[in-house]
């Protein structure tokens, strides 16, 4: 009898491996300091009741890149997604120790989080060339847009073909400007949120079911 | 043309034609060809050389030229002054993702985002 079930148990495994339907792998990615780990957590905490990484004012806090699998998300007409939700390092061109040192960190550790940074952005990258399905763009709405980096990462991820929703964070903060954000990349959806208050965040969850479900 | 006696030293400026008949001073029948961008780095004067020499130690000490020993680095190509670039060849010939080191220590970098989301090479199989 034991034998059966655990033959039992091996079929459906088995089964399970062939005919289950993969998991989209959600990255989010974005300039340093966009909020994307407060992001992560919040969507983690909303559909798990886990963090994923610990945030901080200091750009580059993620230096790798974190994952969260089993992510099942509802929305409001009742159709369901699962996703591993990647919370990647901040992607930038140019990373210099000295940006650090305003935030009273000494020279050593400076130079040791500009070397993890570079190597976050290789991991970011890594990430997106290999097993990234969905792009959740993030953006500080009180910065400008229009940087070289935000249009290459764009322009990168819509040559890999993968959907993108740009999100527009710190809408609380009274210089955001997402309609800034908004008429740079008119071509992709967006939503404007505040991952800190929770603003909007709702709104993002459906636009998540609508374009990667 | 410039023209300077291999033997004694002696320049010669354009267009002297003298050196056709031998050095002036040492009576040497072999020129070389100074070219102009030389001339203007090196002394005039003998007493200008050992000024120059005195500097040369200093200059050393200022650079503080980090060696390369450090194999483990991240960049694949370091711009450790205008013009002045250490090459990382383990880095380069490994990948074709360009990390570029800013200056004489460690800690500034730049990213070549492209480089690191184009597919890997195939390798050519004969």
């Amino acid at each position: 009898m034991n034998i059966l079930v655990q033959t039992k148990k091996r079929l459906s495994k088995f089964l399970k491996a062939f005919f289950q339907k993969k998991r989209a792998r959600i990255g989010i990615y974005g300039p340093p300091n966009a909020g994307k780990t407060t992001l992560a957590n919040h969507i983690a905490k909303d559909w798990t009741g886990e963090d994923v990484g610990p945030v901080s004012e200091i750009p580059h806090e993620t230096r790798r890149a974190v994952r969260k699998t089993d992510i099942s998300i509802t929305g409001s007409n009742g159709s369901n997604i699962t996703i591993d939700i990647v919370d990647t390092p901040g992607v930038t061109t140019k990373i210099d120790y000295k940006d650090f040192l305003e935030y009273g960190i000494d020279k050593e550790t400076a130079v040791t989080r500009a070397r993890e940074a570079t190597e976050g952005v290789a991991e970011a990258m890594h990430w997106l060339r290999e097993d990234i399905n969905g792009v959740i763009y993030m953006l500080d709405a009180t910065e400008d847009p229009f940087l070289q980096v935000n249009i290459m990462m764009i322009g990168i991820i819509e040559s890999r073909k993968l959907p993108v929703i740009i999100v527009a964070n710190k809408i609380d903060l009274p210089d955001a400007a997402p309609q800034r954000i908004r008429s740079a990349f008119p071509q992709h959806p967006m939503v404007s949120i505040s991952c800190l208050e929770g603003k909007n965040i709702e709104e993002l969850y459906e636009k998540m079911v609508e374009h990667f479900g | 043309m410039p023209h300077r006696c291999v033997k004694c030293g002696r320049e010669y400026r354009t267009n002297e034609c003298e050196i056709l008949k031998g050095c002036r001073e040492c009576g040497g029948k072999k020129f070389i060809f100074v070219p102009l961008v030389e001339r203007e780095i090196e002394p005039k004067h003998p007493e200008d050389v050992a000024i120059r020499e005195e500097k040369k130690p200093k200059e050393e000490e200022n650079t503080d030229i980090i060696p390369v020993t450090d194999y483990n680095r991240l960049e694949s190509i370091r711009i450790v002054s205008p013009g002045t670039y250490e090459l990382n060849i383990e880095k380069l010939a490994g990948s074709d993702e360009r990390v570029v080191g800013v200056g004489k220590g460690e800690g500034s970098y730049l990213v070549d985002l492209l480089s690191m989301v184009r597919p890997k090479k195939k390798k050519n199989r004969k």
